[in-house]
């Protein structure tokens, strides 16, 4: 899958957890600091990406993702 | 040393000293009787004296004769080394050696009391039907029964009788004042029993009650208390302005700062700083420190109540007749709101408000949030943030109880069978509910709470990770235990002999039972086998004492019942599996909780540090402050425990391989 396209995704995903425009996250936003995201959003998103690419997320380093291009170089290694 | 009568020559001189009495006759001293101690006193009834004349040390420190001055004494019996002064009615009291009252408007007992023993408190239903008869040797454990198991109407009616046969014996027309107790400058204390080294300074109205405690571990009264209808227990401080109406409190309890409550029971450890509780059973380790806080109707353990928290029983229907349970290790956010009925799952974490009735006992480790005024359950989330993993290990270190007897039975382990038995229910619903859920629902309700499907998988990973933690400890603990005569038969002979055991547990406002044990218990109560309290508490001391092997036998079933074997059939294999899982869960856990301490030192709480400065300033005054997250105590405890997780999991694994 392409990176960019793993990207698009990943916004969609966003989107519709923390409820905003997809178009309107940069890629490089962090979860809480620019887009808002409160503890159980961000653990919601795990759950999220995981669905979106039917994927197994370690739930540990899960956690490390902070920012929409953590979220896609992490997804890109499952991939 | 005998007691005598009063001579003639003593009165002239006790009466040149202003004291008066209505019959002299009756007021006795011992042999040695100093009448220079004696003034201004007036006696009334039958009084003996003890010895007097010896050093006290009054309050401020200022030196006085032990004696009685400026007083009314009425039908009372004091002890040696007495210092009695300025108390304007001291009647029917047994007073002990070395006491100490000066200032006190009135000390009396009359009629007969039980000094607060067989008052019943109307907990956890305000309206009533739950009531607890308080006695001064009441355990958490027998006041959840008395609340809790009321489909049990025998079982209950045959405690209570128990507790009136005791309550009979602290019946009495007289009071007691126990050794080395002081009390000064208090208002009205009245059909009160005192025990040794109590300290009780500045009370204003003492009513009905039993200031307990013992020279190992005394009770204190401070200022502007205000007590009607109570038992204080050893160790505990009830201080500034605290006010309880028809309230129990426990061994090792902490209250002051204008805390009222009425018809509440407090176990041990508890500390209510500040706010107001009604109707509540605050098992051990109930904690509420914060003005605005209201904590009604409630059933707690283990409980911090966050600022502002507040609970409704009442909906303007029948009456004040909801309640709720927050099972033990759950706390509740700043300005968090509960409508009961409503029964969270142990080590859950509530914040918002929420007006939905649920019941997430089967949820352990959650978080319920509100969400655009829903409530929202995220299962198993709560398993590894840092504040549940502190709280667990501070509570034993805690322990206030200096008493050589601790009513109170309690289990601390965090991972124990009652909330792993909860995680396993836990797991099969959500199992149930992702396998049904269509993909395009958000949310699903799961009892009485709303649940992100999403978070339905991560749930069961999350209760995955832990079960697995519980059965490695069990297991490394059953490794260790015969490691000296170590073979994998031997091994599978302890697990094939551990014993049997009910797959249910209960816990009993602290003490972690199967449930077929306090069914016994039960049973033993209704058929009169156990006909006192003494074998009630027997029977809990033996429950409590048999944990860990019930604990054993709990982990064996469930091996069986994940593994789907008979125990017999348990291989190196499946030890081996086990201790695998435990590695890696137990690694992949502490790492999340590590990262989740993390978060206490990013940036977000670096906010209004280094307030007149730049970054450098900002990043200078935080590590000045809250230091750093590397080397942060609790951050390396946990590293430390995550590496001799893996060295033990490697020894054993290298072993049965």
């Amino acid at each position: 899958m392409k990176h960019s396209e793993i990207q698009s995704r990943v916004k969609k995903v966003i989107s519709e957890i923390i409820e905003i425009d997809a178009a309107s996250i940069p890629d490089n936003a962090n979860f809480i600091f620019d887009l808002g995201a409160d503890s159980v959003q961000s653990v919601s998103l795990v759950a999220a990406f995981e669905e979106e690419f039917d994927i197994e997320m370690d739930e540990d380093k899960a956690l490390e993702i902070q920012t929409v291009s953590d979220a896609v170089e992490f997804i890109a290694g499952y991939l | 040393m005998s007691q005598r009568a009063i001579h003639k020559s003593e009165i002239e001189t006790l009466e040149k000293q202003g004291c008066s009495a209505d019959v002299w006759e009756t007021v006795q001293v011992k042999n040695n009787f100093n009448p220079a101690c004696i003034r201004n006193v007036h006696f009334s009834g039958r009084v003996t004296i003890g010895r007097c004349g010896q050093d006290v040390e009054r309050a401020h420190g200022f030196p006085a004769k032990s004696g009685v001055y400026n007083c009314t004494i009425r039908d009372c019996s004091i002890g040696d080394a007495v210092y009695i002064s300025d108390v304007k009615l001291l009647a029917n009291y047994e007073i002990s050696d070395n006491v100490i009252i000066e200032n006190v408007a009135s000390l009396c007992v009359s009629g007969e009391t039980a000094f607060g023993n067989g008052v019943e408190i109307e907990v956890l239903n305000e309206a009533g039907g739950r009531e607890i008869p308080i006695f001064d040797r009441l355990s958490a454990q027998t006041a959840y029964m008395l609340t809790a198991y009321r489909h049990d109407a025998l079982f209950i009616e045959k405690l209570k009788q128990m507790i009136a046969v005791y309550v009979g014996t602290r019946t009495s027309t007289r009071g007691a004042i126990g050794a080395e107790a002081v009390i000064r400058n208090c208002g009205t204390i009245h059909n009160v029993l005192i025990g040794p080294a109590a300290r009780i300074d500045g009370a204003l109205t003492l009513k009905e009650g039993t200031v307990g405690g013992s020279i190992h571990d005394p009770v204190v009264i401070g200022a502007g208390v205000i007590a009607e209808d109570f038992i204080i227990l050893s160790g505990s401080a009830v201080d500034s302005g605290t006010m309880l109406s028809k309230c129990f409190v426990g061994q090792g309890v902490r209250m002051g700062k204008g805390f009222s409550a009425e018809n509440s029971a407090f176990f041990a450890n508890c500390e209510g700083f500040h706010s107001e509780a009604c109707s509540v059973f605050a098992g051990p380790y109930t904690v509420t420190h914060h003005r605005s806080t209201l904590l009604i109707a409630g059933m707690f353990s283990f409980y911090n109540a966050g600022s502002g928290t507040n609970q409704s029983n009442h909906m303007y229907k029948l009456g004040p007749v909801h309640q709720g349970i927050l099972e033990r290790g759950a706390k509740t956010g700043s300005f968090s709101y509960l409508l009961w009925p409503s029964r969270v799952g142990a080590f859950t974490a509530v914040v918002g408000k929420h007006y939905a009735n649920f019941d997430t006992a089967d949820f352990p480790f959650s978080y319920i949030t509100e969400e655009e005024g829903k409530s929202v359950l995220t299962p198993g989330m709560n398993l590894f943030t840092v504040g549940t993993s502190r709280d667990s290990r501070k509570w034993p270190g805690r322990d206030r109880r200096r008493d050589p007897e601790k009513l109170d039975l309690i289990h601390f382990d965090l991972l124990n069978p009652y909330v792993t038995g909860k995680m396993v229910r836990g797991i099969e619903q959500l199992r149930l509910l992702y396998e049904k859920t269509p993909k395009e629902k958000v949310f699903v309700t799961c009892a009485g709470i709303q649940v992100r499907r999403l978070m339905l998988k991560s749930g069961i990973k999350y209760y995955e990770l832990a079960v697995k933690i519980f059965l490695g400890e069990q297991l490394v603990r059953l490794l260790s235990e015969i490691e000296a005569g170590f073979s994998v038969e031997n091994v599978v002979s302890h697990i094939v002999h551990a014993g049997e055991v009910d797959f249910k547990w209960v816990d009993l406002a602290g003490l972690l039972s199967p449930k077929d044990r306090i069914d016994e218990l039960m049973k033993a109560v209704r058929n009169e086998e156990i006909f006192d309290l003494d074998g009630v508490h027997r029977h809990m001391l033996d429950i409590y004492n048999a944990y860990d092997a019930a604990v054993r036998a709990w982990f064996i079933r469930l091996v069986e019942v994940r593994y789907d074997i008979n125990r017999s059939d348990v291989t190196a294999t499946h030890l081996v599996q086990i201790l695998e899982d435990w590695k890696e869960s137990a690694q992949k856990l502490h790492n999340m909780i590590i990262k989740d301490a993390y978060k206490e030192f990013d940036s977000s709480s670096k906010i209004g540090f280094g307030i007149d400065g730049g970054p450098e300033d900002r990043d200078e005054d935080f590590t000045a402050v809250r230091g750093m997250h590397k080397t942060n105590s609790f951050v390396t405890d946990l590293q430390a425990q995550s590496q001799r997780i893996e060295d033990t999991a490697e020894k054993w694994l290298s072993v049965l391989s």
